[in-house]
């Protein structure tokens, strides 16, 4: 029994230990950057500054698990704050569609005004789609498109086969003086149908540059983690080529990272979707990042504005139209060192 | 100075578990050196009373003394330091350890504490076995290569691993061969010459006699005779305090016309044998008649109706159905010829426990009610029904949950499910196990009904008087072999013990 | 048998028995664990071939050797602590989403502050935490750990996923960058793979040299009879859980050398990778039987084979295919070698 007072001591230094680890761990979940201004909402003109009619919008999108979706929540939510006269109903993010849909089908019943959506997944919630529109409630689709295009009102949304095709042009364009140019293509989920939409764009624009092949293509799965391994192996495999194009700018911070542990910055590269580490890199210009294809997530904004639009009955300035379209296909613009500032404030803090 | 107290005295000790009470006031008194033997029936208590003394189970009341000093035995640990080993029949080695890492696990030689020092363990655990007089088991082989026999041994070395003062070895003849047997009986008179205690668990009175200095009975959870000389107690006086019983049985009569006598078997076992298991076994079976097997767990009785059902595949001998042999190891081909077998563990073997009395019944004959794969529900249910009627099953309904049931009406739905599929053989292990006494008549009348009209039984039980009572002919294993057969109405409880027990009948 | 044991018996004292059966003991254990290492050793050989042959020039490279290896490590190091919860008869699910926390907790804003040391001990610490409370609710609170693993999964994922709001938080620490240079290899190696070979020959000995490891096994081969051996099983089960949130935290420090960063996405289905990894080194599902050189094989093959495919720039459609086909392959190679090593 002479151990009883060593062990308990034992036990209290031990438990001090513990709980002053666990205050030190719970301080460490902070993510505010402690010396820096959060950058500038998204400083692109507003439509129409003049208020109008009172307009309530629900909000629907799913988790925001992703940079890009981030991005695109804080895009509809400091837009909408631009707005005295729009006041926004955001749901909780989700990727399940049944709550998604019990989510929409709240909004609905709670009567606002106009409906901006982004399904977890597109068809899957087309009904719930329909089901807002019999109810009078125009439904603005975000990005993932409704299998009816009676379930929207209007659509908006990012080119993925122009993106390919952007930067397909753009690499073309940078390498069409060199003879048996290589391309490297490090694709994202490969399960996904607009993987495979932004590859056919690429294929397609190198088709225009019969001096540029297509030698190697593996897909990493939009996490840095698999962007980090899948660069590595294709860095190994292809000793020397001359561009790479990546589909996604937050899995390129893997990808970034195995070009750098391997040394290489024999070749350009073009990022795609667009991420803050990438309009970084760019503006830096000292990596071999030099461009980037957007998949904008200020689409997000501009459907926030369409919506207040809708509600107040009025149409969009610049077109001769009095309505809405019904559909926008945003482009894919290639982002590069020259015009970086022109895009930095819309939505990439 | 006085005579010194008693090694190990346990006094009053009960323990309950849901339901069981198991052990229900229980005395031993143990004295350094000597072989006090503990004899019982199946279900006497005497693993849980071997399991309490090794700190795995905390009794529920009584005191234990050990050397004078009241004790607790708290955990299995706690009874190591005590000095106080146990050789469990089961449960007791991990095969994908060595021998050497068996005997000293829990107590490995270490260096700083936690690095296992395995050369040492080995040396150590040869020395054991060396003294054991096994020195041929390798020290390093997995345990799971051993056999039965040099698994005890392991087990008993690991006894010894410890300070031991007192050894508990439940039924540690029961896999050794009889010069294997005399070497563990050298060692017990080693040990007790050097002062240790064992207590000795076995069913072979002679072997009793031959080491024993004492013996306690127990019998339901209690302790009914202690501190009998082992060496001078009439069999017959042993047997009588195991037995004595205060439930009478109440069996349906036989028929007064000797219905099956003249009539072809339907079964027919012939020189039936899997090695380590059962040594050739020959029967026949007629319509109308109910045989039943004696034997103690272990003498191989549910291994020969496994083997018949072709759940076990034999290593010889064949098993015929009206004259037509079967496919050894196929249950299909039992079960297309006419045998049923209403298996030991009901719960784990024998029903859907989740499901309705209507599933259970019909399961094995499910075919008979389906087209193209669906299930006429209702041609199943009323089928099922039926049966379930013919066999007074209580509730009459064939929706209620099995689970529900009592033991002995989910027994009656096993009996169903095969008289539903209409087979010529019923096999039945242990029909009454988990079924209350006044249910078990009722039971008892179903399966005479059942051989009345025309079914052939097989029973094992590990209740002697059910099969005397039950059964017309009786066959009595001992250690995978028949050694008697008889009619049973020539047989009493204390005949057929004696045999199992002994092997030799005495006149 | 009773023959040889009494012959045996009588020879024992003499020396040239006795050193008959030291040979035989040295031997035999070790022939059952060569079999099994041997077979995953071949599957390796066979892979290593087919890499030389379809990429010559890139495969066979130092760089691609150093590159293989460094991908495995992290998955590896994790399923070293697999390994130890698979042999004592369980299970941990929520590996992946242990490491996915770690890596995120350590790379905010708040912790990249106290720099290197701050990202290792927070990596650390909450792994072992996790392993804590896994451990506990399994140990003590006698839940499933199955059931126990899979809420662990969910709630890490959901606390990273909050932590991070789905962003990519970049590590700008730069001494913590620098680990996963070409210019911190030593002598060739990268350190992430030291580490590795590190926790490998910690969890070597661990498992086969040391009483931990003896428990371990005893608890997975049969916790009823480790307990009447005086084994203390809950305390047992509790350090082993909190063995592989340990390797979790570790795994997931080298994640953030590797990957400059933290997402709340790292160690995606990291816990199938593991147990397929542990399994088809010869560690039996059902517990009881634990080998971590084995494990370090199983993770290699898997690896190797995903590193053959990239440098051969097959679809990721065949390479899923052919990841199948492999893992049912190697599996039935070691059972045919093991049961002809039986027989």
């Amino acid at each position: 029994m002479a151990k009883t007072p060593a062990t308990s001591r034992r036990a209290l230094l031990f438990g001090t230990a513990a709980v002053s680890t666990g205050a030190l761990l719970t301080a460490c979940t902070s993510n505010e950057p402690k010396n820096q201004e959060k950058a500038a909402d998204n400083a692109a003109p507003v439509a129409d500054d003049k208020p109008g009619k009172a307009v309530t919008i629900g909000f629907a999108g799913p988790q925001a698990d992703h940079g890009w979706l981030n991005a695109i929540n804080d895009n509809a939510k400091n837009r909408a704050k631009k707005y005295k006269d729009v006041t926004l109903e955001i749901t909780e993010g989700s990727n399940d569609t049944a709550q998604q849909i019990g989510q929409i089908e709240t909004l609905i019943n709670k009567k606002v005004d106009v409906l901006v959506v982004l399904p977890a997944d597109g068809k899957a919630l087309t009904q719930v789609g329909l089901q807002a529109m019999r109810a009078g409630i125009p439904v603005v689709n975000l990005d993932r498109i409704f299998n009816s295009p009676q379930a929207y009102r209007c659509w908006i949304g990012g080119d993925n086969y122009g993106m390919g095709l952007n930067a397909g042009h753009y690499i073309g364009e940078q390498l069409k003086d060199k003879k048996n140019a290589k391309v490297v293509e490090l694709a994202g989920l490969d399960n996904l149908e607009l993987t495979q939409q932004r590859t056919k764009g690429f294929d397609d624009a190198l088709k225009n540059y019969p001096n540029i092949r297509k030698v190697a293509r593996q897909a990493a799965d939009f996490t840095v983690e698999s962007g980090q391994a899948k660069m590595s192996q294709l860095l190994q495999a292809q000793s020397k080529f001359d561009a790479l194009w990546n589909h996604d700018d937050d899995q390129g911070v893997g990808a970034l990272r195995a070009i750098d542990q391997a040394g290489r910055d024999d070749f350009l590269m073009v990022g795609g979707a667009g991420a803050k580490s990438a309009m970084d890199a760019i503006k830096a210009g000292n990596s071999v990042l030099k461009a980037t294809v957007l998949y904008p997530p200020t689409m997000a904004a501009s459907a926030i504005d369409l919506a207040r639009a809708l509600g107040q009955g009025k149409g969009i300035g610049g077109l001769a139209e009095f309505e809405i379209p019904s559909s926008l296909t945003l482009y894919s613009a290639v982002v590069t060192k020259d015009n970086i500032d022109q895009y930095l404030p819309t939505g990439f803090i | 100075m006085a005579s010194p107290p008693p090694l190990l005295t346990m006094s009053g000790i009960t323990k309950s578990f849901p339901g069981v009470r198991a052990l229900d006031g229980v005395d031993l008194e143990v004295q350094a050196g000597e072989v006090h033997c503990l004899l019982g029936q199946n279900g006497a208590g005497k693993s849980t009373l071997i399991k309490v003394l090794a700190g795995a189970h905390q009794p529920d009341g009584g005191e234990i003394t050990w050397r004078g000093e009241p004790v607790s035995l708290g955990s299995p640990i706690a009874a190591m330091r005590l000095g106080i080993a146990t050789i469990y029949q089961e449960l007791d080695l991990i095969e994908g350890l060595s021998v050497a890492e068996n005997v000293f696990l829990g107590h490995e030689p270490t260096s700083a504490g936690f690095v296992v020092r395995g050369s040492a363990a080995r040396t150590a655990t040869a020395e054991l076995l060396k003294r054991l007089g096994h020195s041929e088991i390798d020290p390093a082989r997995l345990v799971g290569d051993l056999s039965a026999a040099q698994q005890q041994i392991v087990s008993m070395a690991r006894a010894l691993s410890h300070e031991v003062r007192l050894i508990v070895m439940d039924e540690p003849s029961a896999a050794l061969d009889p010069e294997e047997v005399d070497n563990l009986f050298r060692i017990v008179g080693d040990l007790t010459a050097d002062g240790v205690a064992v207590i000795y668990i076995s069913h072979r009175l002679e072997e009793i006699r031959r080491i024993g200095d004492r013996v306690t009975v127990l019998k339901e959870g209690r302790s009914v005779a202690g501190g009998l000389p082992a060496k001078s107690t009439p069999t017959h006086e042993v047997v009588a305090l195991m037995t004595g019983r205060n439930v009478e049985y109440v069996f349906p009569e036989r028929p007064k016309v000797e219905f099956a006598a003249g009539r072809e078997p339907v079964l027919k076992v012939e020189g039936l044998t899997r090695r380590g298991e059962f040594a050739p076994v020959d029967l026949e079976l007629r319509p109308g008649e109910i045989v039943g097997l004696a034997g103690l767990v272990g003498s191989g009785r549910s291994e020969i109706l496994e083997t018949i059902y072709g759940a076990r595949k034999p290593d010889g001998g064949r098993v015929l159905v009206d004259g037509t042999p079967l496919r050894p190891g196929s249950v299909r081909a039992a079960v297309r010829a006419g045998i049923g077998l209403a298996p030991e563990e009901r719960k784990a073997q024998g029903l859907l426990m989740l499901e309705s009395v209507s599933s259970n019944v019909s399961v094995s004959t499910l075919s008979r009610f389906a087209r193209a794969g669906w299930i006429d529900r209702r041609a199943e249910r009323a089928a099922a029904h039926q049966a379930v009627r013919e066999l007074s099953l209580r509730p009459d309904n064939p929706d209620a949950a099995i689970r529900t049931l009592s033991g002995g009406n989910q027994q009656k739905a096993v009996l169903a499910r095969w008289l539903l599929r209409g087979c010529k053989v019923l096999l039945l292990d242990e029909p009454t196990r988990g079924v209350d006494i006044g249910a078990r008549a009722e039971l008892y009348a179903v399966i005479r009904r059942l051989a009345d009209e025309g079914l052939a039984v097989l029973l094992v039980s590990s209740e002697v008087p059910e099969v005397l009572g039950l059964a017309d002919r009786v066959l009595v294993l001992r250690e995978g072999s028949v050694v008697h057969t008889a009619d049973a109405r020539e047989l009493d409880e204390h005949r057929v013990l004696d045999l199992v027990m002994e092997g030799s009948p005495t006149p | 048998m009773t023959q040889p044991a009494t012959a045996a018996q009588k020879e024992a004292p003499t020396p040239a028995a006795k050193s008959a059966g030291d040979k035989e003991s040295s031997r035999r254990p070790g022939l059952r664990w060569d079999i099994r290492t041997l077979s995953l050793l071949g599957v390796l050989a066979v892979l290593v071939a087919v890499g030389g042959i379809t990429a010559p020039d890139e495969f066979l490279a130092t760089n691609n050797l150093q590159l293989v290896l460094t991908q495995a490590s992290v998955i590896g190091v994790v399923t070293v602590g697999m390994t130890f919860v698979i042999t004592s008869g369980g299970i941990d699910l929520s590996v992946g989403a242990i490491v996915a926390l770690a890596s995120v907790w350590a790379t905010t804003v708040a912790t990249q502050e106290f720099g290197f040391a701050g990202i290792l001990f927070t990596a650390v610490i909450v792994g072992v935490g996790c392993g804590l409370v896994n451990g506990v609710l399994i140990a003590y609170g006698r839940m499933v750990p199955f059931i126990a693993t899979l809420a662990m999964l969910a709630s890490a994922r959901g606390l990273a996923l909050q932590i991070t709001d789905g962003s990519t938080q970049i590590v700008t620490v730069e001494s913590v960058l620098d680990l996963g240079a070409r210019d911190a290899y030593i002598l060739g190696i990268p350190p992430l793979v030291l580490i590795f070979a590190a926790v490998t020959v910690i969890g070597w000995l661990l498992l086969n040299r040391t009483t931990f490891g003896r428990r371990t096994v005893a608890v997975g081969g049969n916790a009823e009879a480790a307990r009447l051996a005086g084994i203390d099983v809950r305390r047992q089960r509790l350090y082993l859980y909190l063995l592989s949130g340990l390797c979790c935290g570790i795994a997931a420090f080298m994640l953030i050398v590797l990957a400059g960063s933290g997402q709340n996405t790292n160690g995606n289905l990291y816990e199938l990778d593991a147990i397929a990894a542990a399994i088809i080194g010869g560690t039996l599902l059902s517990g009881g039987r634990g080998t971590v050189v084995g494990s370090v094989l199983g993770v290699l093959v898997f690896t190797t084979i995903t590193n053959i495919f990239a440098l051969n720039n097959l679809e990721t459609a065949v390479q899923q295919i052919a990841k199948g086909a492999i893992i049912v392959a190697a599996v039935l190679v070691q059972r045919r070698s093991l049961h002809g090593g039986d027989a």
